[in-house]
């Protein structure tokens, strides 16, 4: 797994000389991490902790290649990625959609605004379960829980986003005598576009851990939640660790990209 | 002296009109607000009324209302309530507290933040939900993963804000501290730290989100106790007035705990602002 | 055809501040006449911005009537282009595209759509920056560029509300002569509001100073001091002068006014 180790340091005026700080920082970042590591392999292999508990590291690789070769893997990550997406996909359209509904009309905003602001109260894993009541433990009810979940973030982001237009730009588009619709296009949207932008990432982010946790509830079916609860029961550590890896890493990618098409779509700001 | 004046001619009538508009226009926001709740509440009782939906996936409102009134009476429901909130108060203050310790060492430090940060980085980069499957292995499905789990939830935002609270003083204002030649302590005490307080707070409504958020996680996965349970407990037994009654109140904690932090925020920084 | 004309009749104006009564404007009456330089100075608070945003169409709540060419002023229009004191150019859009904006509702055709706005922009001085982003600007540029959105469809009045209050004295001095040179080159009517004597009584056919509490015109000086002008002209800096002290009468007035 890939760690950002290159964090901008905030300057101070402490130090003076610091032309051989990237190295010396990536020195000093890598340092916990392998000692964790050797504690980690020496303990499993001087059999300090049960391996069954703490598997030395090269069980873990054993375990990823196998998985791999076999297609397993990509079975599982295959069927979480497709049900994220397909989840993430109708969340996002239904949330963009509804924001702006809720951020350009006044009357909705008011109308609808305080019973979302309500609903979205509830830690959304606790839809799960009556998730599952209304659609059963297969593909569907999966992936409305993941456009639930990628729904809450992009709605309300929208909804902030689309009532927030500047007031001197809506003044420049009174001037200019632009029509209610010229108004919403010229300035509404592109005003809002950063904080959608800034939702839809987030809806992203929601939407895996969604799929992840739809998984570990409704345990049918191929997925990385799934190969993980199928580790646990049986007590198969190797395994549990490589799909947490990959969960972390699905994740550390997805918002990745989500910030290479932010910075792209955005060019315009500084 | 223009401006002593004008109090004297301050109208003293229009005062009594003057509070009661918002407060008018406040009940009507109200009213309208209320208006979808309604109509929802009108379909979902006639839906069950007429069995346009079978009981089981959705039972009248009036049952979950029966409900929600035994299980209050019997005790239940504030004993479940109450073992999630111990669990979320024990995991969010360890959470928090070490998290602020990190957080201010990493802020203040370079040192400390070059071997820490990666390492932070990396667990923090696993979600909660990664955790739990891990931890019940090691630590079992006791009161020891749940607090552990929360903990972690609630020490990430915190380290994270703390650290860019105490790094993000403006530049400006340390220049201000060197010109009057402040001492390392001075600066701490005067600038840094009272310029924090505003990134911290915020760190604290995180990490309180983030620990409620991890409780119903980890009620679900590995409980027998706890609102998140009530939940499993509802959808194993097909009691939806149940799952409705928990959902409800997980929501409105939520909401009153974010609620609480946000006005404790509010006031805080107006205070600044004036002081 | 029509003119570009201003007729402002008895046009008073009251605000409710925490629900006390505040008169910005008292019974303003002021001709402008076709292509005339009005510049309207005085100290804030006189009401002289909400003037502008009157004429402009965008402040529709006020007793008495102003009249463009004839018509009633309703609200905005395309004939009356307003530059504000901030550039408010639009900032995920470039600066010819900004410009574009302003020929949105134009009926005109895309061919010369791209003629105007290059035409345009080549008389503010901005030909090669088309593709530019409102970031990549000076203060000066964009306050080009807004002046550009403002001219692009040919209108009869431009509004200018403080438009050079916010960049620096070089900047400034060298965008009142593009004005003037501007101003002559698309012979239009056009109003400046300022707070700036010296731009007042350099860019003005003539000077409306207007006191304030409550807003209303003091004095109206004509400078006819020949163009191209210099501002070292002895005349100008005489009428400047005028100018101040009638500024600086109004204020001695005022606590005396407040007082009665």
């Amino acid at each position: 797994m890939s760690l950002p180790l290159a964090e901008p340091a905030i300057e101070t005026s402490s130090t003076a000389s610091r032309g051989w700080r990237p190295s010396h920082r990536l020195r000093r970042g890598l340092m916990l991490p392998l000692l964790l590591l050797v504690a980690w392999e020496a303990s499993s292999h001087l059999r300090l902790v049960d391996p069954r508990f703490l598997p030395p590291l090269e069980a873990i690789a054993i375990t990823a290649r196998e998985e791999i070769w076999s297609g397993d893997l990509f079975l599982h990550l295959g069927a979480s990625l497709a049900r994220n997406l397909a989840g993430f996909a109708i969340g996002t359209l239904l949330g963009v959609a509804f924001g702006l509904l809720l951020g350009l009309s006044p009357v909705a905003g008011r109308i609808a605004g305080p019973t979302f602001h309500a609903a979205k109260q509830i830690a959304v894993l606790a839809w799960i379960p009556i998730i599952s009541v209304w659609f059963g433990f297969a593909e569907t009810a999966k992936v409305v829980f993941v456009a639930v979940a990628a729904f809450v973030p992009v709605a309300l982001n929208t909804i902030e986003g689309a009532a927030s237009a500047p007031k001197p730009l809506i003044e420049v588009c009174e001037v200019l005598t632009f029509s209610r619709w010229q108004r919403i296009r010229r300035a509404y949207l592109p005003s809002a576009l950063p904080s959608i932008l800034t939702g839809v990432h987030l809806g992203l982010i929601y939407a895996w851990l969604a799929t992840v946790a739809a998984e570990y509830f409704m345990t049918v079916g191929p997925g990385i939640g799934g190969l993980i609860i199928a580790g646990r029961e049986r007590f198969q550590m190797e395994l549990v660790m490589l799909g947490v890896v990959i969960l972390g890493t699905v994740g550390f990618l997805l918002n990745h990209i989500a910030t290479l098409v932010e910075v792209r779509l955005l060019r315009w700001r500084a | 002296m223009t401006v002593l004046d004008l109090p004297h001619r301050l109208p003293s009538r229009p005062i009594s009109l003057r509070l009661l508009r918002p407060l008018v226009a406040g009940l009507r926001d109200f009213a309208v607000a209320l208006l979808l709740p309604a109509v929802i509440l009108l379909l979902w009782a006639i839906g069950s009324a007429y069995e346009l939906v079978p009981q089981q996936i959705l039972p009248p409102p009036i049952y979950v209302w029966e409900n929600f009134r035994d299980m209050l009476a019997g005790g239940e429901l504030l004993q479940h309530a109450g073992i999630s909130a111990v669990r979320v108060a024990g995991g969010f203050a360890i959470g928090a507290a070490l998290g602020l310790l990190l957080g201010i060492a990493m802020g203040l430090s370079e040192v400390v933040d070059d071997y820490v940060r990666p390492l932070f980085t990396a667990i923090a980069q696993v979600p909660t939900l990664g955790w739990i499957p891990l931890l019940m292995l090691f630590l079992g499905i006791g009161e020891a993963l749940k607090i552990v789990i929360i903990a972690k939830a609630a020490l990430v935002p915190m380290v994270l804000n703390t650290s860019a609270g105490i790094r993000g003083v403006p530049k400006a204002y340390v220049e201000v501290a060197d010109v009057f030649a402040f001492t390392r302590w001075q600066k701490l005490r005067r600038l840094i730290l009272p310029a924090a307080v505003p990134p911290i707070f915020t760190g604290i409504r995180y990490s309180l989100t983030k620990a409620w958020t991890a409780l119903v996680a980890v009620e679900l996965l590995a409980s027998a106790e706890g609102l998140g349970y009530l939940l499993v407990w509802g959808r194993q037994m097909f009691w939806l007035d149940t799952m409705i009654v928990a959902m409800v109140i997980i929501g409105l904690v939520g909401f009153a705990m974010d609620k609480i932090l946000a006005l404790a925020e509010a006031w805080l920084q107006s205070w600044r602002i004036d002081g | 055809m029509s003119s570009g004309e201003i007729a402002i009749r008895g046009v008073s104006k009251t605000f409710r501040v925490d629900g006390r009564p505040l008169v910005a404007l008292d019974r303003v009456d002021l001709d402008v006449a076709a292509g005339e330089f009005i510049t309207i100075v005085g100290a804030s608070g006189c009401g002289k911005s909400t003037l502008l945003r009157m004429i402009a169409g965008l402040e529709r709540e006020h007793r008495g009537e102003i009249r463009h060419g004839g018509r009633p002023v309703s609200g905005p229009s395309l004939d009356r282009g307003l530059v504000f004191q901030e550039p408010r150019l639009f900032p995920w859009l470039t600066v010819a595209q900004n410009l574009a904006l302003g020929l949105e509702n134009a009926r005109v055709d895309v061919a010369q759509k791209k003629r105007l706005v290059a035409e345009h922009l080549e008389l503010v001085g901005l030909g090669g920056f088309g593709n530019a982003y409102p970031r990549q600007l000076s203060g000066g540029m964009a306050q080009r560029a807004a002046i550009a959105r403002a001219l692009v469809n040919r209108p009869e009045v431009l509004l200018l509300d403080e438009p050079f209050g916010a960049l620096d004295a070089m900047t400034r001095a060298h965008l009142q002569g593009e004005l003037q040179r501007i101003w002559d080159h698309e012979k239009i009517t056009a109003i400046l509001v300022t707070h700036d004597v010296d731009e007042a009584v350099l860019l003005g056919d003539r000077v409306v100073v207007m006191a304030p509490r409550p807003g209303r015109i003091a004095r109206i000086l004509d400078v006819s001091v020949p163009r191209p002008r210099d501002r070292r002209d002895p005349d100008l800096i005489r009428l400047r002068n005028e100018v101040l002290q009638e500024l600086d009468a109004i204020k001695d007035a005022a606590p005396a006014a407040l007082a009665s």
